[in-house]
């Protein structure tokens, strides 16, 4: 193993200096970019500008008076509203266009979200593996790439095709969308050969820039990379989060601010800090899959370990991105309700709140699929046999948990099942259908996940500082304090205050949750320096465990097109909340049981797209061998 | 292997997808403009729209609920002239409301005038309600149905209905509001004589704040100079009577593209201006 | 391993009782704080205040 510390040299420094300069240089370049698309927009006073100045008269004529007010109209933005089609300006296709479109639009999400998570864990595996010089790390690196590679052209050939439907299917939509973001698509559009250029290098380019100086200019390209998708997403981001909540233009949908108050409505950094986490975890959860698919199809004992070390690295990242997703969920909610108290509570207490216990469901598979593979992994080392008796004890949480979160509230009834149940909601039951009773398990269920995580992680350790006691009665405490105090916090405000508090209250416990997980994090790294390593073996997991990678992909891949029927439903009837009616024949929210098969198409289609994408990846490092010429004497 | 993974693979998807079968299926549709004949209309009509609207188009209940559920003050179960008069009589009440049909009026076309304790939104301290004005987008009532919810909020607890059933003029009003035919971009209407100025590129020509002429007059002084009449004439008609010295190069389309209201608009703003 | 480990049982417990301790005033403080920073002030028995 390489010890050595890396040492700025002369030109390791340049080339760090070269790093640095090319980051700030992106993001130079990305602001100036959409600076122009901005001033690109005001075009009539360049055109004013270079007017001419002096008028061409014949000789004798009287002087030909200048058209004032035409030359003037060109100075003055005018103001147009939004369109207000009638039913019978949409185009018929004989299906329904919202179907079609929906199917492209989520294709498109999926893969899109798979190829922008996948470089950035990609990056930051190859910069362990340039830290510490183990090589497994940049072959594992480059290896998650090459199975995700096929994905970026997928993602493209879907968003051409939703272009070309939205526009086909939805024309004064689109013709409104692109008056209104102006040369932004421009800027959107030009992002993508910015994005090949700094894929096609940083895959291809791998061997070529292994180590040493070259190694930082892969890095680089591999940031660029990242930096490029990233704002290609919160552009688009910008378009979905403008049809909830628009800003930038008046009652009517005229334009009446620049490019950044178009886009930087009060939902734009929500969505994105949302996306940015849950690509992460979606990205982790598809290319665990395709461990866990290798892991079972080789006896190999040295592919078995490679594989299985590669589906624990992949949950490691699912898991680690999904912990602080509600909480970006809950900031995204929280500025819908602060937007429009009508928009928040038709999502989570008027039509679409059954939806929500459809989430229940998906993120309780999830969480329990993680543990679950978490706890198969302690057959890994010999020191998870002290860990072992607590499993009982997080599986019986994770479920009262998951019982609870799943509980509705306001079921509809018959008069005689009112009268069996005794009123219109059960009397026992009936309270833990409200938010309070969900805060406390979905918060319940990430710290004893969080707990299956950090004991697992110590399974193939034994601490040996001093204070190692303390520590971990310190640790103890804090589990404990922090349970007892998201109950608390969620039974009492929750139940015996008013609605303000009992919405503060959710803040607190998830600050209660943040705390046990750095706290975590932060006393083991102090407590485990220098700590014994007990042997562990990659490869010594129950075949049955990666069924768990299999279930994480497909629930996180139907959770999204679940969010993704509640971001568009919560618009009801229309484009632009407020601004712009849909007049369409589907202008109605659609059952949730016709939104269950629409995903359930999309993550079936999905399923298929992954499954070529990994087989292409494996087909390009597959070799026919030459055909042997016929054997002498044998048959012609 | 492939067909284990696939099998176990579809078979999950297969139960999320159960899941949205067993749940109650309801469609969200698009709200229906409630059709109303006004020739036949009776009071017991107006107040069964009134309801309709409460629990349908005007979106009412999604936050007027009844506690622990409830976003805003159950009004359904209240007593609204009883509540009314107590809101009125509250030392916090700085509104222009006189009775309880007022104070309704005035709750729904601008609900943070006044703000029911303990209801504003988070870090308001019970100034801004959370409540959106009835009368703008997304709910958009006109005239017409806020007055027949105000009819039936007053009706149901057996209280005197002080609204009048709908004018002519009202349901002309109802069928304006009805969405326009065609895709063509509506134009935007000025709201203010600035906007107006702005919107006909009045200001090309004529200085608003001197009395030297750019192409046109100087306009610090035309309320001196010129009758309301005169300076009517001089936009819809501008060769009728041109300034001496100066071309004929004002616009003759006004006529046709400005609203009356916005003729109206700037000929009083400029018959204003005296110096 | 127990022979590098320098505490007794007593000294464990005490250990225990004052992390305990040090994690209610801990996680007291932080509800007090959260509550306090979203605008709705808590008393010392943390109901709800004014």
């Amino acid at each position: 193993m390489n010890n050595d510390t890396v040492q700025i040299t002369g030109r390791n420094q340049l080339l760090l200096r070269i790093f640095l300069v090319a980051v700030f240089l992106f993001g130079l370049v990305g602001s100036n970019l959409s600076y122009a698309a901005d001033v690109g927009v005001s075009s009539s006073s360049v055109a004013a500008r270079i007017a001419p100045v002096g008028r061409v008269q014949i000789e004798g004529q009287e002087p030909i008076p200048e058209n004032v007010a035409s030359k003037s109209e060109s100075e003055v933005p005018e103001l147009i509203a939004a369109p207000r089609p009638s039913r019978g300006d949409y185009p018929d296709i004989g299906v329904s266009s919202r179907a079609v479109v929906w199917i492209l639009a989520q294709m498109h999400l999926f893969f899109g979200a798979l190829v922008l998570a996948v470089p950035l864990f990609v990056l930051v595996i190859e910069l362990m593996g340039f830290k510490t010089g183990d090589e497994r790390y940049d072959d594992m690196a480059h290896e998650f790439m090459k199975i995700s590679l096929t994905g970026f052209s997928i993602t493209a050939i879907f968003g051409g095709s939703l272009a070309l439907a939205l526009f086909v299917l939805y024309p004064d939509l689109m013709g409104y969308m692109m008056r209104v973001f102006g040369a932004q698509w421009l800027v959107y559009a030009g992002l993508f050969f910015l994005e090949s250029f700094f894929l096609y290098t940083y895959y291809y380019g791998w061997k070529a820039m292994r180590y040493g100086n070259l190694k930082w200019v892969h890095l680089t390209l591999g940031l660029l990379l990242n930096a490029s998708g990233m704002t290609i997403m919160v552009l688009s981001n910008s378009w979905a989060t403008f049809m909830m909540a628009p800003s930038g233009v008046n009652e009517v949908g005229a334009v009446v601010g620049n490019i950044w108050e178009i886009m930087k409505g009060p939902l734009w950094n929500p969505i994105n800090l949302h996306r940015f986490i849950a690509n992460i975890a979606f990205g982790g959860a598809v290319v665990g899959a395709y461990a866990a698919f290798k892991f079972l199809s080789t006896s190999d004992p040295e592919k078995r370990a490679h594989y299985d070390w590669m589906g624990y690295t992949s949950n490691f990242i699912a898991i680690l991105a999904f912990l602080p997703l509600p909480f970006a969920g809950y900031w995204l909610m929280a500025e819908i309700y602060a937007y429009s108290q009508q928009m928040g509570i038709t999502a989570m207490g008027g039509i679409l709140a059954w939806l929500f216990i459809v989430q229940a469901v998906l993120i309780g598979t999830i969480l329990l699929a993680g543990n679950f593979y978490l706890w198969s992994g302690m057959s890994r080392t010999e020191g998870s046999v002290r860990y072992q008796p607590l499993i009982k004890y997080i599986a019986f949480v994770l479920v009262i948990c998951f019982l609870t979160w799943v509980t509705p509230h306001t079921l509809i009834l018959s008069a005689s099942e009112i009268a069996e149940l005794g009123g219109s909601h059960h009397h026992i039951l009936g309270p833990l259908g409200i938010m309070p009773a969900k805060n406390i398990a979905v918060n319940l269920m990430l710290v004893v996940t969080f707990l299956s995580f950090q004991l697992y992680r110590r399974s193939d350790k034994v601490a040996t500082v001093p204070w190692a006691k303390a520590g971990n009665a310190l640790l103890v405490a804090i589990y404990v304090v922090a349970m007892v105090n998201i109950i608390f916090l969620g039974v009492y405000y929750g139940y015996f205050t008013n609605t303000v508090y009992k919405v503060g209250s959710s803040v607190a416990q998830v600050g209660s949750t943040l705390v046990v997980i750095i706290a975590g994090i932060v006393i083991d790294s102090l407590m485990f320096k220098n700590a014994k390593t007990l042997p562990s073996h990659w490869g010594k997991i129950p075949d049955r465990s990666q069924y768990a990678l299999f279930a994480l992909p497909i629930a996180f891949t139907w959770l999204m097109g679940l969010m993704g029927y509640v971001r568009s439903s919560v618009k009801t009837h229309w484009h632009v909340y407020t601004v712009m009616k849909d007049n369409s024949p589907d202008n109605f929210i659609p059952t949730i049981g016709y939104a269950g098969n629409m995903i359930t198409i999309v993550t079936v289609l999905f399923l298929l797209f992954v499954l070529f994408m990994f087989w292409v990846a494996n087909l390009s490092a597959t070799k026919q061998p030459k055909p042997v010429a016929a054997l002498e004497g044998g048959e012609a | 292997m492939l067909a284990k993974t696939l099998g176990f693979s579809l078979a999950l998807t297969l139960v999320f997808t159960l899941v949205t079968y067993l749940l109650p299926q309801v469609e969200g549709e698009a709200p229906v403009e409630p059709k109303v004949d006004l020739g036949s209309l009776t009071m017991d009509d107006f107040v069964a729209l009134g309801e309709n609207l409460f629990n349908n188009k005007g979106t009412c209940t999604l936050c007027h609920k009844p506690p622990p559920l409830g976003r805003a003050p159950d009004i359904a179960g209240m007593d609204m002239l009883a509540t009314s008069s107590k809101r009125l009589a509250d030392e916090r009440y700085k509104g222009k409301a006189k009775d309880a049909e007022g104070y309704i009026r005035e709750s729904l076309v601008d609900p943070s005038k006044y703000v029911v304790a303990t209801w504003g939104k988070k870090g308001t301290n019970d100034s801004v309600s959370p409540m959106p004005a009835v009368d703008k987008a997304p709910i958009q009532l006109s005239v017409m149905e806020m007055d027949a919810i105000i009819a039936y909020l007053q009706a149901k607890d057996g209280n005197e209905v002080t609204v009048s059933l709908p004018s002519p003029e009202a349901a002309a009003e109802v069928a304006a509001a009805a969405p326009a035919q065609g895709a063509a971009a509506a134009p935007v209407l000025a709201a203010t004589p600035e906007e107006a100025l702005q919107k006909y590129t009045c200001t090309a020509c004529h200085s608003m704040t001197s009395k030297d002429a750019l192409v046109g007059p100087g306009l610090l002084d035309v309320g001196a100079r010129l009758s309301a009449d005169q300076i009517r004439q001089s936009i819809i008609d501008p060769n009728a009577v041109i300034s001496e010295g100066f071309p004929a190069a004002m616009p003759a389309d006004f006529a046709a593209k400005m609203t009356v209201k916005e003729l109206e608009m700037i000929v009083n703003y400029l018959a204003e201006k005296k110096q | 391993m127990d022979d590098k480990d320098q505490m007794g049982a007593t000294a464990t417990m005490l250990a225990t009782v004052v992390a305990f301790v040090l994690a209610l005033l801990a996680f007291y403080g932080l509800d007090h704080f959260i509550m306090a920073i979203q605008g709705l002030p808590l008393n010392l028995d943390l109901s709800p205040a004014g």
